[in-house]
């Protein structure tokens, strides 16, 4: 696995461009809903997987609303390809390789800092926004499990639209799953898909 | 004018895009073209603006809502011609509509859902309009249902795929036969679109 070699000031200045210039350039609105966040509690971030922007979207929104330190968990191949994410906090997984369980450890770890947010995309490849089922991962029941400290995981779905702009607009539908202490793989699952359902309802 | 809308808006799409994937359909020389597709933003009108040039090789004309032409009044460059729901007008636009379809060199772009909706939604609801030009131009057009998606995946540009069939039957009893058969063919569509997994 390739540990993140986040320096600080290189991920706060590459947050201020996409805030400032990249992301009004290209998106209309973004919106998000709001759920309560537990203070002294690092937050475990989840979200849905359709696009290359949606690492990006997490950044903006731990800037805007999160008020945490980012990470990013990408795929081996993926983070190669784009070694300068790795400066704004990205390390890697491969699925197809033994070291899994040391990345999924890695992660655990970062987390039981309350300063951190980690971001993983759970359904572990790209698949079609238009989908209404959301596959979770073993691995992160792992992970949660591996957590020492207070970690609050949170799940988004984006939705992406146009309506009557040229610019399309991203709407987030957070949901809190609750803390590592009570975190139920089934139930959160369960959990996670009928708030995908029911988000897809009404994306807009 | 036509000239500069034509190649701005083509322009336009190409460059907003990064692929638009359709699949062929079989076109019929003597009869013109109707076309019934989702409508979930300005973009959608454009791109099939941007595919009736590429693949349907006819003279475009879109029904619009009365009030966006005069928001965009450019967009009667491309084709468009004006219609108010609800008011004694709209048997006008019908007609005009009717009599364009009768030109076999002619394509006639119609949202029958009205407004716009989600990209997102699983029912597509038409109202009846579409259906009195049906009637009055029938046996002169072919129907083509198109169901358009627009998804981002692994580029920074969004993609665009377009889901075309040809409909030999042209002749439905009511709008709600009409919607029923649409929405076979969208819920195809948005079957494969969901299984896209990269």
């Amino acid at each position: 696995m390739i540990p993140h070699r986040r320096i600080r000031w290189v991920q706060k200045l590459a947050m201020q461009y996409l805030l400032r210039y990249r992301i009004p350039k290209t998106f209309n609105v973004l919106h998000h809903t709001e759920v309560e966040l537990l203070p002294g509690h690092s937050i475990l971030l989840l979200c849905n997987h359709f696009s290359w922007w949606d690492g990006f979207w997490a950044g903006h929104l731990t800037n805007i609303y999160f008020h945490r330190d980012f990470y990013i968990m990408m795929q081996e191949d993926h983070l190669k390809k784009r070694m300068y994410i790795n400066y704004m906090g990205a390390f890697s997984i491969n699925r197809q390789s033994k070291q899994v369980i040391q990345s999924l450890q890695y992660a655990a770890n970062l987390l039981s800092n309350p300063n951190n947010l980690v971001t993983v995309f759970p359904q572990g490849q790209l698949v079609s926004n238009h989908s209404d089922e959301i596959n979770i991962e073993r691995g992160i029941d792992y992970m949660v499990k591996k957590i020492e400290g207070n970690c609050q995981v949170i799940y988004y779905s984006a939705f992406v639209e146009y309506f009557e702009s040229l610019r399309p607009s991203v709407y987030f539908h957070l949901l809190d799953c609750g803390t590592n202490h009570n975190f139920d793989y089934e139930k959160v699952k369960a959990k996670i898909n009928a708030h995908h359902k029911q988000a897809l309802k009404k994306p807009g | 004018m036509g000239w500069i809308f034509d190649v701005y808006a083509r322009n336009l799409v190409e460059r907003h895009f990064y692929k638009i994937n359709y699949n062929p359909v079989e076109i019929e020389k003597d009869r013109s073209i109707l076309l019934i597709a989702n409508h979930f933003s300005i973009w959608d009108g454009l791109i099939l603006y941007w595919l009736a040039h590429r693949l349907l090789a006819k003279k475009f004309h879109v029904m619009i809502l009365e009030e966006t032409l005069k928001k965009e009044p450019m967009l009667k460059y491309g084709g468009a011609f004006p219609i108010n729901k609800g008011s004694k007008n709209m048997i006008h636009s019908i007609d005009h509509a009717a009599q364009l379809l009768a030109d076999p060199q002619n394509l006639v772009l119609i949202f029958p859902q009205g407004k716009l909706y989600s990209n997102f939604v699983s029912d597509v609801h038409f109202e009846k309009g579409v259906m009195k030009i049906m009637d009055k131009a029938l046996g002169k057009f072919q129907l083509i249902y198109a169901a358009t998606f627009i998804e981002n995946f692994q580029h920074k540009k969004p993609a665009v795929n377009i889901y075309l069939s040809g409909n030999t039957n042209c002749t439905f009893e009511n709008i709600e036969a009409l919607n029923a058969g649409y929405q076979q063919h969208y819920n195809a569509a948005r079957l494969l679109q969901t299984k896209i997994v990269l």
